[in-house]
């Protein structure tokens, strides 16, 4: 079985090798001048000395290094999306025509003929695609990770979206889904075309569900409240995702959605420390009748330190969902008539 | 003794709402080379999946040698099966086709599969995509008898071939088990493929077994008898079942199953083809079906014309 396996896909892998090797050719470069630019710049240092703390007493210390950072490869950003439909690719290449190709070739019927059970033929071919499948998703899961680290940390942070989705151990969770989905929709449909249809939608449906609906949902978020006199601020490069931010007022009511307001610390003594409450905009939001204060800034969000409970969790989801469907596609495989 | 090598008891397979074979009771003994004949859609391909195990029966059950195929590697290893079109691997060539069946079965005769296409002439090392219909069909059968089966089962192994390469595939199949020990079970939609070959006959229409028997006793229970104008619903003395019956003013031709001797100073009686038995009963099936859904109507039974 396992030497059948290897001659049936071997030049799908022979391919998927020349693939992964130009796929190379172009990261590497593109990685290592990034890495480069980033630690050269001092953007890197800037960025360590500024921490991951939520709330720091200026945010804005690297502003222009990372302007210029980004000038020049906010770009390779667009790169990260190909990467987080990589995974349905080898899905719908892998996947979907493992069991419908025999069919629609009706070599199921020289095979299954054979000595071996279908249970046997399905677990090898399974196993064996799967364990490919596995090591090419680790490689770019660590690869893309290497290479998007300076874009994820002077942009939106590794829980950002399309960061999330492409770094850590995710990658090869979605990978072996789409495979897993690939089969199964192969075994039910018998063709390979149909098959791969149905993996790309049900693989968008299922990610998009689950990026959407479960995910914020995986643990509570943390909160933090900044009076908007405070000369703290929120650090917009610690990598949190951030699900709200708005202005409360004392009561802690939200007076203002996706906003904040900030006059900056009042001197001691001052007229407006005496006012309380922020002074001048404070003052602003009395008299719109938003009170009472003191007013402060609010965030919901996620620390970044949470990235691996977060993949962790969304690893688990995937990989019992890839179980389920190994478990339903051997099970179709031994019914097909 | 012998042996039952196929054995079906009320076998049926549904695809939807339709019947493909339906109330299927065959015994076929060990050592025969049967043939399986019957239009297209008759149910032949159906009843030939059913026995591999390829199709799961929607009612009854098939055993080979005692067991049932379905998902049994021991079953699987007496079964040597050439399902219609003969499926390879486009990619493989012969050679490889050869490992796998190695890799694949506890049994595998690999030298004798190499030494059997290497007589006919069929390179080894070209992808069975680029083979030739008649090669494809060698392969695939050199490659069921190298598990040195019990039960050779091949699904019109024939039909696509021309007439030169159906000889030759008829003659290295009979070559190659001449020796009696395999039980042998093919079909096609024309019986003069098979007719020379075969010792034992399986007749399915409508997805339903019309005969089934050894040849020879299938020819020696029926005749044509020729005699009297009689009535379409008279007994005759020593007919079991008329299968044809055509009539003029005078005379009556009657295609019989016999059960005991016939008068013979009332009819005549003619030995009969195979080719012209299959095509009675298959008639005679046809006519069933045709008169299922329409109201009773007489005129076709005897408008039909026998050639004497």
């Amino acid at each position: 079985m396992i030497w059948l396996t290897w001659r049936q896909h071997r030049k799908q892998a022979f391919y998927t090798l020349v693939a992964l090797v130009a796929m190379a050719a172009v990261f590497i470069p593109t990685g290592l001048a990034m890495h480069h630019t980033f630690t050269s710049s001092g953007l890197a240092a800037c960025l360590a000395k500024l921490g991951t703390a939520a709330v720091v007493p200026d945010a804005n210390t690297c502003d222009s290094l990372s302007q210029q950072f980004a000038n020049q490869y906010s770009g390779m950003t667009f790169i990260g999306i190909l990467f987080v439909i990589l995974p349905v690719f080898v899905g719908i290449f892998f996947g979907a025509p493992l069991v419908a190709r025999e069919i629609e070739h009706g070599t199921h019927r020289l095979v299954w003929t054979q000595g071996v059970s279908r249970r046997h033929w399905a677990l090898v071919k399974f196993g064996l695609v799967g364990t490919v499948v596995l090591v090419l998703a680790v490689v770019y899961a660590l690869g893309m990770t290497w290479w998007f680290t300076p874009l994820v940390q002077n942009g939106g942070g590794r829980m950002g979206d399309i960061s999330f989705d492409v770094q850590g151990v995710v990658p090869v969770a979605y990978t072996l889904f789409a495979v897993a989905a690939g089969m199964f929709a192969g075994a039910l449909f018998k063709r390979v075309l149909p098959a791969m249809g149905v993996t790309l939608a049900a693989y968008v449906v299922v990610r998009v569900v689950i990026e959407a609906v479960a995910r914020p949902r995986y643990m509570s978020p943390l909160t933090a409240s900044i009076p908007i006199d405070s000369s703290s601020q929120f650090n917009q490069w610690s990598g949190a995702w951030v699900y709200s931010q708005g202005v409360v007022n004392g009561k802690g009511t939200p007076v203002l959605q996706n906003g904040n307001v900030s006059c900056g610390s009042a001197p001691a003594g001052s007229a407006r420390a005496a006012a309380g409450g922020g002074g001048g905009c404070g003052q602003a939001l009395l008299q719109q009748g938003l009170g009472p204060g003191p007013f402060a800034n609010a965030y919901r969000y996620q620390p970044s330190s949470r990235f691996w409970e977060f993949q962790g969790i969304e690893t688990g989801i995937f990989i019992a969902l890839t179980a389920l469907l190994v478990f339903l596609t051997v099970r179709r495989v031994r019914q097909i008539s | 003794m012998t042996d039952t090598a196929i054995q079906t008891d009320g076998l049926g397979k549904r695809y939807g709402r339709t019947w493909a074979l339906s109330d299927c009771s065959l015994d076929l003994p060990a050592g025969k080379i049967a043939a399986l004949v019957g239009p297209n859609g008759a149910g032949k391909t159906t009843l030939l999946h059913l026995a591999v195990g390829l199709l799961k029966p929607d009612a009854g059950t098939v055993r080979i040698f005692g067991r049932s195929p379905r998902d049994d590697v021991d079953a699987l290893a007496d079964i040597g099966f050439v399902a219609q079109d003969t499926p390879l691997y486009r990619d493989f060539t012969a050679a490889d086709l050869i490992t796998m069946g190695g890799k694949l079965n506890r049994r595998w005769d690999a030298a004798f599969a190499r030494t059997r296409l290497a007589d006919l002439n069929i390179p080894l090392d070209r992808a069975a995509g680029k083979l030739s219909g008649g090669q494809r069909a060698q392969v695939a059968l050199a490659l069921a008898l190298a598990k040195h089966p019990r039960v050779l089962l091949l699904d019109e192994p024939i039909a696509a071939l021309d007439p030169l390469a159906r000889r030759e595939f008829m003659q290295t199949l009979m070559g190659a088990l001449g020796d009696g020990e395999t039980t042998i079970l093919l079909s096609s939609h024309l019986l003069a493929d098979l007719e020379r070959a075969c010792d034992y006959l399986i007749v399915l229409q409508t997805a339903h077994v019309q005969l089934a028997g050894d040849v020879e006793q299938l020819l020696s229970e029926h005749r044509t008898l020729i005699g009297p104008r009689i009535d379409a619903d008279a007994e005759i003395p020593g007919v079991a079942a008329v299968i044809r019956a055509s009539y003029t003013d005078r005379q009556s031709t009657v295609l019989a199953r016999l059960d005991a001797p016939i008068d013979p100073t009332v009819w005549t009686s003619h030995e009969i083809s195979l080719e012209d038995l299959v095509l009675a009963y298959l008639a005679a099936a046809e006519r069933r079906v045709a008169a299922r859904p329409a109201p009773p109507s007489q005129p076709s039974d005897s408008t039909r014309q026998v050639s004497a």
